[in-house]
């Protein structure tokens, strides 16, 4: 597979979250502001480098018995490698994921892209899928984020877009808001995506 | 039989790896981290009690076991006391509200902050916010702050949050835990 197309699957054909719905957590949970939604994304995608290329490297080395502990062990070091930097050199944005970041772990991206890609492929193909996932996941994130700011705060990237009449629809900055916007933007990346296939 | 022990030689292999790196990655980032803290509590504090240029951390046994009480910093000015700062945690609508009180030696509050709290937002965040804040600043601490939503007139009402009433009420109780640790210990010591 070239990697153009591996890459291009990762932010549009098999986007993380629009089209393969995984790692709902992150997902509902962080993208209130779009700030949010962005550290969030790039911290995925920073672990998704690390684990994609290093199980990539491993695995003429793992026994397929003990494939998921090792794996399990290697994103949980990334994830905590990528814990503390942020805490050292990021604080502001450390405080704000919260528990979040540790809970990189159990995103079932991460897994799923070490079993049924990284385990399989070579260093360079894992690293260019785990950068197009990270990005699409990343993607997304940002869109629902910006989204869900601009109603639920009436700002963007923390600018104030409307000034003090605004009333910002509250609900939509909080969990219930996440569950509509997400499920309003599937519906419509669905639209565009279902259209553009029957083009082609 | 065999086939287990290679397999947790190789899990033991794997798991040690990855604790070396963890050991390195956090012995560079702990020094920042630690420094970052210590900087940030005396920053904090420094600006509820802006009359004070050294503070230190009180260490004493009558303050232990008191309710909501977190610690007390007192804050010095060329080795005379003139204050101290409170740090107390009650509990809010979405779980504790830290409530920094700055207390001048003359009995008045210097100033309020919140520090880490998860009320409702645009709702109980409101009281994060200095309009409600500053309600506390240069009141006296004879007596405990009361919230109001009557608008009644008096040194010890504080106008509450419309649609905030318990986050304003955890606020007000914050600012009462550090007046009475101040007028029953820290005012005598």
């Amino acid at each position: 597979m070239k990697f153009g197309r591996i890459f291009s699957k990762g932010i549009l054909f098999d986007n993380p979250v629009f089209v393969q719905m995984l790692g709902m957590c992150p997902t509902l949970a962080v993208t209130n502001t779009a700030e949010n939604g962005l550290g969030m994304g790039l911290a995925t995608t920073a672990v998704l480098l690390g684990s994609n290329t290093v199980i990539s490297l491993l695995r003429k080395f793992v026994p397929a018995k003990i494939r998921i502990p090792v794996f399990v062990v290697v994103i949980a070091t990334f994830v905590t490698m990528i814990g503390m930097v942020l805490n050292a050199f990021v604080p502001a944005l450390y405080a704000s994921l919260g528990i979040f970041i540790p809970l990189i772990v159990v995103n079932c991206l991460i897994l799923a892209r070490a079993e049924s890609f990284a385990s399989k492929n070579s260093a360079i193909g894992s690293l260019v899928d785990g950068l197009g996932m990270g990005l699409g996941f990343t993607l997304a994130l940002v869109i629902l984020g910006v989204v869900r700011e601009i109603i639920g705060y009436g700002s963007i990237f923390g600018t104030s877009l409307f000034g003090e009449g605004f009333q910002p629809a509250t609900i939509i900055a909080m969990p219930p808001g996440a569950f509509l916007v997400l499920g309003l933007l599937l519906a419509l990346f669905n639209k565009i995506m279902a259209k553009n296939v029957n083009e082609l | 039989m065999k086939d287990i022990i290679k397999m947790g030689v190789i899990l033991l292999i794997f798991t040690a790896i990855s604790a070396a790196v963890l050991g390195v990655t956090n012995s560079k980032t702990e020094v920042i981290i630690q420094e970052r803290l210590h900087a940030e509590n005396i920053a904090a504090i420094a600006a509820l009690l802006p009359i004070a240029e050294d503070f230190e951390l009180v260490e004493d046994a009558t303050l232990e076991g008191r309710n909501l009480l977190v610690e007390v910093y007192e804050g010095s000015t060329g080795g005379e006391i003139v204050g101290y700062t409170v740090k107390a945690n009650p509990n809010g609508y979405g779980g504790r509200v830290e409530v920094l009180t700055g207390i001048s030696m003359d009995g008045k509050v210097t100033g309020v902050k919140i520090g880490t709290q998860s009320e409702t937002p645009g709702l109980g965040t409101k009281v994060t916010e200095p309009s409600f804040l500053n309600q506390f600043v240069d009141r006296g601490v004879e007596k405990d702050f009361i919230a109001t939503k009557g608008g009644e007139a008096g040194d010890e009402y504080i106008n509450a949050i419309t649609g905030a009433t318990v986050s304003t009420e955890a606020v007000t109780e914050g600012v009462n835990v550090a007046r009475r640790v101040f007028e029953e210990v820290l005012k005598s010591r």
